[in-house]
Parts: structure tokens; C-alpha cells; sequence
């Protein structure tokens, strides 16, 4: 039965991503799909990566990072470094004549005049693009060197983690640092030479997304499957065993830290033209628990658990706050703690924990067609059968 | 126990309505001869008479002498002329159809009378204005001056030495000298001698200057550093070279006390934000260190304790409204009337908060455990996630019972003020929480290692299935112990409360720092805790001390830690354990 479920598991995530990449974007081109509909699910798709990282970490590493939100957001701020430069004369500081050295529109107001040398490379989109990738990633390597060479584990790195990412949060507050303080990155005009508000561009930002996550979904899948995916998951299961055996568990840790941060980063730098801001918020404690909200709904452990869990909980919020905008976070929250109680492997795991409910009830009731013809049968016997 | 209650009760109050009744009769005296003098000053022709009078006051002090001679100048006081003899009096009360007031008699309080003595009420053609005259107003001016400076109460005092010597004005210096002679309080005297040194700086005699230079500097005097400054830049201009580098010695003399001040009120602070981060933390470290649990919904119980203070005080002072969600209908408005107490009895309210919100959070944290994380203690990571989604059950709870914004709570007169000892200004509030930490801490150290309960516990938690065969009850002390941890986060929010907002997302910004203060100081062990959170609260000030900005001191405090763990990465103190997973 399982066998049979795991070879349709290609061919099944083959026809949604066919789905996703190529059939909604068609109908949205022939006015089936609306555009707004397009938007809130390339959205969606990128808190897909976002759980997708959170999933190779907790679901097959071990390793609970409350860090996530952090990456997917510094990811979010490179490429809207690139998007604010890009606003150039159709800020609204320029058009009253105060900005002539096209400043994006907060520094101007901070009262700068020159753009800090570090913006500069921001002008060119391919570094933009190589900085997603290359900042989060080092602050990843960085931290997950000191994190993993020091064997910090279990609840201290979550607790780490989220201790980064408060730190991080409060920095980019700061005016000082730049990065637009409280209020962020907005108000983006165009990326590489698009309208952002063309409904063209936008369905361009959903494939891109789209693509992406299909592209992610295969590398992760893959990965999990090799030998490096083996010691991962040893590593998740004893890692004083895998130490034993004499493999790096640090360098294995370090690695697909590194990784998980990137594919997060890229998650956010396309999120965040797809929804026109960027603020510290995003980074805020609780973001980076909502991930983990979704892996563990979805399931964790697997790898279409998250994206399932990102997309289902999103819909659900979307949902909820307006039809109750007042008890979504009850919703939310009592949902996560029967989630947490009665079904440990989420979404994907109900078909699995709903067929051995099926045979403990057939088996039970087996047992009382076999136990009628007897008189009264001995208490012990029932107990025993519960497993 | 109960018959000896009353009877206290009813002494004590015996002896405060003495007090009340006896204390405005030991006034009283001075008063009537400070009116009566007032009075005979209005009245008196003779202009040199008048101001020997005024002066006369000089040596009485005492509010009144300034208050009445305030109202004359401000022509508050008026004469009423009745066949040639005139009477000062003061109109009060409400004007009536006529435009008529009650008067009275300036001299001893008494209504002013008619031939037959009945009250009399008069309107502004009766009576004309006490006048004064530019002498009159100057006498005046020296004369309450000094009588603040002679005010009984000895703070009134210090503050008006301070203002005086502010002024710098050379005519107030044989006064402070006299005051100086009879001055007992010590601080007064100090106060004194800095007003005195003060006016000094502006004397025309250089050598005047530089002994007044002397004097601040061995005073440590902050708020002349102006003035001083300014007599060097001055001395300089006028190649006065050995009173600019007095002033310059005294200049940096005041520096180094100024650094001294700061350095100790930096460690007051850092101490005191160091108790808030210890009684915040200390029921995570029990429950999170003692039991496993990471209980992301801590911050939400010290907001429970918060909001029964916050009820608790309603209560006692205007009554409260809550709504009630009722998640099907609109939500039930509940309104409780106060008993609109003020002073002393509303302050009280604080007394029955703490226990208050103790219970309240303890009780939460029972339910908590019992429905919620009992069936977790195997899994550690998977209580985070459930307890964080209690965290926000219980956030929006109090955010559709008490409102999305802060709520006001009342700070007892005696949480509110300071005290000043050699400038270091140290808040009630903030030696109240050092305080209130060290008796939590104690508190908790008796029960833990000193009462039966603290055995099962710490046997519970050191090996809870040995425990279990040793015939302990481990389900009932495991949610003993979390009810008790809960109930400490409920007594940091009852704290909390006087410090800080009170709002739906009160915990969320305690939570970062509790876990930090726990891991910090070492799973499972109570000194541990106490030395990471005055380390993290000290550093913390430190750092914002010296570089001026909170926001990178918090981050480098914060990367601190991480590189902390680096060096020792179970904390401060390590819980030895053979298990090899441990």
C-alpha cells in the first residue's frame, strides 16, 4: 500500500507542478483566473519555500530554526534594495524637486543627500539577485559555524535562532542602518525594466515563483535521497551515533543550514515585488514560528508536507480574517495545538493515521463478532487490543 | 488572634486622629502672628515702617508668610474702609446675583462683620485693592525667598537653595550665609554651600572667584558646570590665568565625580533591569529548566498577571469594563463598579494584587498543563509549538476582553518617587524590584530545597520515572510544578504592571529575554539564573551607558550570548549527568 503511494508521488507532484507553472498562468492569460487570484497564490508558492526550509532543517535534521523569517526577509530586503533604486525619477521626492540625486524617498527624508557607498552595487540587478543568495547564506554560514562547532542542539538552537533573529529585528528598526527603519521598503515601480503594476509582470513574478518552488521541491527531494540525505536524517535521529560512526555532523549541519537559509532568501526576494513591501515586521518573532506553523500542518518529514501546510494554513488566514477577523488567531492557535496533539504527522500524514484507526476499529469489532458468542469477556482481554 | 485584631485596629486609629487633630493646632499659632503682621503691614502709612514689618517676617518662615505675601502682591488682598478704621480682608466663595463675595478678615480668618454683627457680604466698589509699591514688592521678594529658604519641610528647602543659588544674584548671599549657620539637614547644608559658591562665581573679587572655584569642584557640583565653564571662557578673554585653570581643576573635578555618578547609577540600573530580567525568567527556569517544558505562552501568563492587577485596581478605584468573548454572538459586556477609594486605601490595592494575580496565573498554568502539555513531556520541541499556539489563544483573549490598546494601571504613592543620595537618583519602583526579586528568589530557594514539596519536585524532575517507582505521584507534581512556575510569571506581570504598558502583547516582549536568562545561567539551576540575568541586565546597561544607544547595546548584548554559548554551551552552570544525550 505504501510502496504504491510513494511511486504515484511523482507522477502526481509532475501533473501540479504542469498545473501550477503552466495552466493557471494560461487561464489567467484568458481571463479565468483573475489577476488577484494569481497574486495571493504567488504568494502562497513563496511561503512554500519558506516552510520547505523550515522542513529540511526540523523535519529532517532535527534542527527547530526560529530563524527562518530572518532569511526569507534579509532575501526580501537585497532584492528590494535593488527595487528602491530602481523607483529613480518617479519618486515623490524627485517630483518636487528635492531628491536630484534620486535617492529612494526614505533616505531623503532622513535627511541624506548621498547614497551610502553600500547601495551603490544594488543598482545592478544580477548582483541584487547574487546578494539574495550570497548575504543570507553567509550570515547562515557564519552563525551555523559557531552554532554547530560549539554542538548547540535542540531547544538552545531554536532558542538561538530566535535570539538572531530579534537582534536583526531591532537592528533594521534602526534609522541609521539605511534600510528604510520602521517603515521599510514600498512603493516599487518596476523590476528590470517591468511595470510591477502590469498584470504581465505580475504573472511573470508567479511563474518565476512557481518555477522556483517546482525546481526546489525536485533538489530537496533528491537530496533527502542520496547518502548526504541518509546522514541527515541519522544525524536528526542520534547524533551522538552518527558522531560515533565518525562523520562530521557539524560540516553535514553546517551545509544544509546554508542551503535551507538560501532557498528561504529566494522565497522572499520573490515575495516581496509580488506584495510591494518590505519591513522589519516580517521578522518579527512570531513570522518565523507561523513557518513552522505550516511544516507541521502540512507535515514534516516529507517534502510536499510544507508546501501543502504553507498553502492550506495562507487560504485558511485569508479566509478567516475577513470573515472573522477577530477569532483568526484563535482559530490559528487552537488549531496548531490539536495539530500538535492528535496529528504529529500533519496533513499528509492523516490518510496513514486514519487507515490505522480503520484497522484498530475493524480489528475491534472483529474481536467483539468473535467475542459475542462468549459470555462476558475478561476486561484484560479488551484492554490488551488497545495499542 | 481575632479579638486582639480590633483592638489594635481601633489604637492605631486612636492614635492617627491624635496626630490629625493635634497637627494643624501646633501650626496654628505661628499663623495667627503671621497674619496678624501681614495685616498690620497693609495698614500701616508710615512706607518705612511697612517694610521694617515685611523683614520682620524674614526670621518667622513657613508657607504661610509666602502665600500671604504672594496674594498681596498679586493684589489679592483688598481694604475695607469703615469710618476711617481700615480692615484687610480676602473675598472667597462665590459671587452671588449682586456681584457680592463673603470676606474675611485678613488677620485671623473670622468674617468680616457689620455694626450688627451679622456676616457681611461685599462686592469690589466696597473695598479697594491693598496696594504696593516697587519697595513694598522688593521686600516682599526677599522676604519669601527667604522664607523658602526657611521652610520647615527640609525638601521644600533644598529646592528653593538650589533655585536660589541658580539665580547667582549676589544680594541673596548674606542670607545664605545666615541660613547656612543655623542649618541642621545635611543636605541642605550641602545645598548651601553650592548656592553659596554659586553666587560667588559672580563676585567681582578674583580671589573670591577662585576659592568659589575650589568649593564646587570639592563639591562635585553638576549643575554649576555651566556656570564654571562660562567664568573660564570669561577669565580667559581677561588673561585671568589662575582663575581659569580654578575653574578648569574644578571643571574636571565634577567630571570625575560625574563619571562616578553615572558609573554607579549605571550598575543601579543595570542591577534593577537585572532583577526585572530574573523575575520575569525565574518561573521559566522552573518550568522550562527544572521541567523541560519550553513554554512559549510564559509571556502570556506574566500579561495575566498583569491584567489581574489591572482588574484588581479597577476594582478599588472607578470600577471596569470587560468584554466577554462569547465566540458565537456579540461579545457579553461586563461592568464591575468600583468602590472609588483614593490615597491610602486605593495604594492598598497592590497588596491584594499580588497574591491575586499569583493564583490567577497558577490556575491558567493548571489548566495549561493538564489539557495541553502533559502529553508532551517527551516531546520538547513539540511543546513549543503547542504552547505557542496557546500563546496566541490567550493574545487575542485579552485583546477582545480589554481592548487592543495599553491599559492604564495606578501606580501606588509608594512604587512612585525617588531618592537622591550623592546624586545618584535611585527610583522606588527600581529598589522595589531588587527587592521583590531577592524575596521571590528566596522564596522560591526555601520551597525547593527546604519543604517536602521541594524534595518531590526536585526528585521529579532529576528522574521522573525513578520517582514514579518510588511511589511519588508525578503527574500531580509535575503540574504542582507548573503551577508554580506559572504563578511567579504572574507575579512578574503583577510587577510588571508598575513599571511598564500593560497590553495583549506585554509577554511577547519579555519572551526573547527569558529564554535568554534561562539558557544563559544553565538549565535547571536557580543561581545560575540569578547570575545570567544581573550579568545580561548589568552589561546591557553598561553597554547603552557607553555607547549611547539602547538598540546596538541590546544587539551586541544579544551576540554576547551567542558567543557565550560558544565558550560554555550548557550555561553558567552545567547539570552533571552521565546519560550521554543529557
Amino acid at each position: 500500500m505504501k510502496r504504491d503511494l510513494s511511486k504515484l508521488e511523482l507522477p502526481i507532484a509532475a501533473a501540479i507542478a504542469v498545473i501550477l507553472v503552466v495552466v493557471l498562468p494560461l487561464l489567467n492569460v484568458s481571463g479565468l483566473v483573475s489577476n488577484f487570484t494569481i497574486n495571493l497564490w504567488g504568494k502562497y508558492l513563496c511561503y512554500g519555500l519558506l516552510a520547505i526550509s523550515v522542513d529540511i532543517l526540523w523535519g529532517y535534521t532535527g534542527l527547530l530554526s526560529l530563524g527562518q523569517a530572518l532569511f526569507f526577509s534579509l532575501g526580501g530586503y537585497m532584492l528590494g534594495m535593488n527595487l528602491m533604486l530602481m523607483i529613480g525619477k518617479d519618486g515623490q521626492y524627485f517630483k518636487s524637486g528635492n531628491n536630484p540625486n534620486l535617492l529612494p524617498d526614505f533616505m531623503v527624508f532622513l535627511g541624506h543627500t548621498f547614497l551610502p557607498s553600500f547601495w551603490k552595487p544594488f543598482y545592478s540587478f544580477p548582483f541584487a539577485v547574487l546578494a539574495v543568495v550570497l548575504i543570507p547564506g553567509l550570515l547562515a554560514l557564519i552563525f551555523g559555524f559557531f552554532a554547530f562547532r560549539s554542538r548547540i542542539k535542540g531547544v538552545y538552537f531554536s532558542i538561538l535562532t530566535q535570539a538572531l533573529t530579534y537582534a536583526a529585528y531591532i537592528f533594521l528598526l534602526q534609522n541609521d542602518v539605511t534600510m528604510g527603519g520602521n517603515n521599510g521598503f514600498t512603493d516599487f515601480k518596476r523590476i528590470i525594466g517591468y511595470d510591477l503594476r502590469e498584470p504581465g509582470t505580475q504573472r511573470g513574478l508567479y511563474i518565476a515563483s512557481a518555477v522556483l518552488l517546482v525546481l526546489v521541491y525536485f533538489f530537496c527531494r533528491w537530496l533527502t535521497r542520496t547518502k548526504f540525505g541518509l546522514v541527515q536524517r541519522a544525524v536528526r535521529d542520534s547524533e551522538t551515533r552518527v558522531l560515533f560512526s565518525g562523520y562530521a555532523a557539524a560540516s553535514y549541519k553546517l551545509f544544509i543550514f546554508v542551503v535551507a537559509s538560501s532557498i528561504a532568501a529566494l522565497g522572499g526576494a520573490l515575495y516581496v515585488p509580488q506584495v510591494g513591501i518590505i519591513n522589519p515586521s516580517e521578522l518579527a518573532t512570531d513570522k518565523s514560528l507561523e513557518a513552522v506553523v505550516w511544516c507541521a500542518v502540512g507535515g514534516r518529514g516529507t517534502i510536499v508536507g510544507p508546501i501543502i501546510g504553507a498553502i492550506s494554513v495562507n487560504a485558511l488566514k485569508s479566509w478567516a480574517t475577513t470573515a472573522f477577523p477577530d477569532y483568526w488567531l484563535i482559530i490559528l492557535g487552537v488549531l496548531f495545538i490539536l495539530i500538535v496533539l492528535f496529528m504529529p504527522k500533519g496533513i499528509v500524514g492523516l490518510p496513514a493515521q486514519l487507515r490505522s484507526v480503520w484497522h484498530w476499529m475493524k480489528n475491534k469489532m472483529a474481536k467483539a463478532a468473535d467475542d459475542l458468542p462468549k459470555e462476558a469477556p475478561a476486561p484484560e482481554a479488551t484492554a490488551n487490543t488497545k495499542p | 488572634m481575632p479579638k486582639i485584631k480590633p483592638a489594635a485596629g481601633s489604637l492605631a486609629f486612636f492614635i492617627l486622629a491624635l496626630v490629625l487633630v493635634l497637627c494643624p493646632t501646633v501650626g496654628r499659632a505661628d499663623d495667627a502672628k503671621v497674619r496678624a503682621t501681614v495685616a498690620k503691614a497693609i495698614v500701616t502709612e508710615d512706607a518705612e515702617e511697612q517694610i521694617k514689618l515685611i523683614r520682620s517676617l524674614t526670621d518667622v518662615g513657613g508657607k504661610q508668610v509666602g502665600q500671604l505675601l504672594q496674594q498681596w502682591k498679586e493684589g489679592g488682598i483688598f481694604i475695607y474702609t469703615n469710618k476711617g478704621v481700615k480692615t484687610p480682608v480676602t473675598l472667597a466663595g462665590d459671587k452671588d446675583a449682586d456681584g457680592k463675595q463673603a470676606a474675611f478678615l485678613l488677620a485671623d480668618g473670622s468674617p468680616l462683620k457689620d455694626a450688627e454683627g451679622k456676616p457681611m457680604r461685599v462686592d469690589s466698589t466696597d473695598v479697594d485693592s491693598a496696594d504696593t509699591d516697587s519697595n513694598i514688592r522688593q521686600a516682599i521678594k526677599d522676604v519669601t525667598d527667604m522664607a523658602q529658604l526657611a521652610d520647615p519641610d527640609p525638601v521644600q528647602r533644598l529646592h528653593a537653595v538650589q533655585g536660589v543659588g541658580l539665580d547667582q544674584s549676589l544680594e541673596k548671599l548674606p542670607a545664605l550665609e545666615a541660613r547656612l549657620k543655623v542649618e541642621a539637614d545635611g543636605a541642605v547644608k550641602r545645598a548651601l554651600q553650592e548656592a553659596i559658591a554659586l553666587t560667588q562665581l559672580k563676585s567681582e573679587n578674583v580671589q573670591d572667584q577662585i576659592v568659589a572655584c575650589k568649593k564646587l569642584g570639592d563639591l562635585g557640583s553638576i549643575p554649576s558646570q555651566d556656570a564654571l565653564k562660562g567664568i573660564m571662557a570669561d577669565a580667559k578673554a581677561a588673561g585671568k590665568n589662575d582663575l581659569a585653570s580654578a575653574a578648569q581643576e574644578a571643571l574636571e573635578a565634577i567630571a570625575s565625580h560625574l563619571r562616578w555618578v553615572n558609573s554607579i547609577g549605571t550598575l543601579f540600573r543595570g542591577l534593577s533591569l537585572g532583577s526585572i530580567l530574573l523575575v520575569v525568567a525565574i518561573g521559566l527556569a522552573i518550568t522550562f529548566g527544572l521541567m523541560g517544558v519550553i513554554n512559549m505562552a510564559h509571556g502570556e501568563l506574566i500579561a495575566v498577571g498583569a491584567y489581574t492587577t489591572y482588574v484588581v485596581q479597577g476594582l478599588f478605584a472607578t470600577g471596569i469594563v470587560m468584554q466577554i468573548p462569547t465566540f458565537i454572538s456579540t461579545p457579553i459586556t461586563v461592568r464591575l463598579s468600583g468602590m472609588n477609594l483614593s490615597g491610602h486605601a486605593l495604594d492598598s490595592y497592590f497588596l491584594l494584587a499580588l497574591p491575586l494575580s499569583f493564583i490567577m496565573a497558577a490556575l491558567v498554568g493548571v489548566a495549561l498543563e493538564r489539557c495541553i502539555i502533559r502529553f508532551l513531556y517527551r516531546r520538547p520541541l513539540e511543546s513549543l509549538l503547542a504552547t505557542w499556539g496557546v500563546s496566541l489563544v490567550l493574545q487575542q483573549m485579552f485583546r477582545l476582553t480589554f481592548g487592543a490598546n495599553n491599559v492604564q494601571v495606578y501606580s501606588p504613592g509608594y512604587l512612585s518617587g525617588n531618592w537622591t543620595i550623592f546624586d545618584i537618583i535611585l527610583g522606588w519602583n527600581r529598589v522595589f524590584v531588587i527587592a521583590f526579586a531577592v524575596a521571590i528568589i528566596f522564596g522560591t530557594h526555601l520551597l525547593l530545597t527546604k519543604t517536602p514539596l521541594g524534595l518531590l519536585i526536585r526528585a521529579v524532575m532529576q528522574n521522573r520515572n525513578m520517582a514514579a517507582c518510588m511511589g511519588v505521584r508525578t503527574q500531580r507534581v509535575n503540574m504542582l510544578t507548573f503551577a508554580f512556575g506559572s504563578g511567579l510569571a504572574g507575579l512578574a506581570g503583577a510587577f510588571l504592571s508598575q513599571i511598564g504598558n500593560v497590553g495583549p502583547s506585554l509577554g511577547q516582549s519579555y519572551i526573547v529575554d527569558c529564554f535568554m536568562t534561562v539558557v544563559v545561567g544553565g538549565v535547571g539551576n536557580l543561581i545560575g539564573t540569578v547570575i545570567s540575568a544581573i550579568g545580561i541586565g548589568v552589561t546591557d546597561q553598561s553597554f547603552q551607558q557607553f555607547l549611547g544607544n539602547p538598540v546596538v547595546g541590546k544587539i551586541l548584548v544579544l551576540v554576547g550570548i551567542i558567543l557565550f554559548l560558544q565558550w560554555r554551551p550548557a550555561g553558567i552552570f552545567v547539570t552533571k549527568s552521565r546519560s550521554l544525550e543529557g
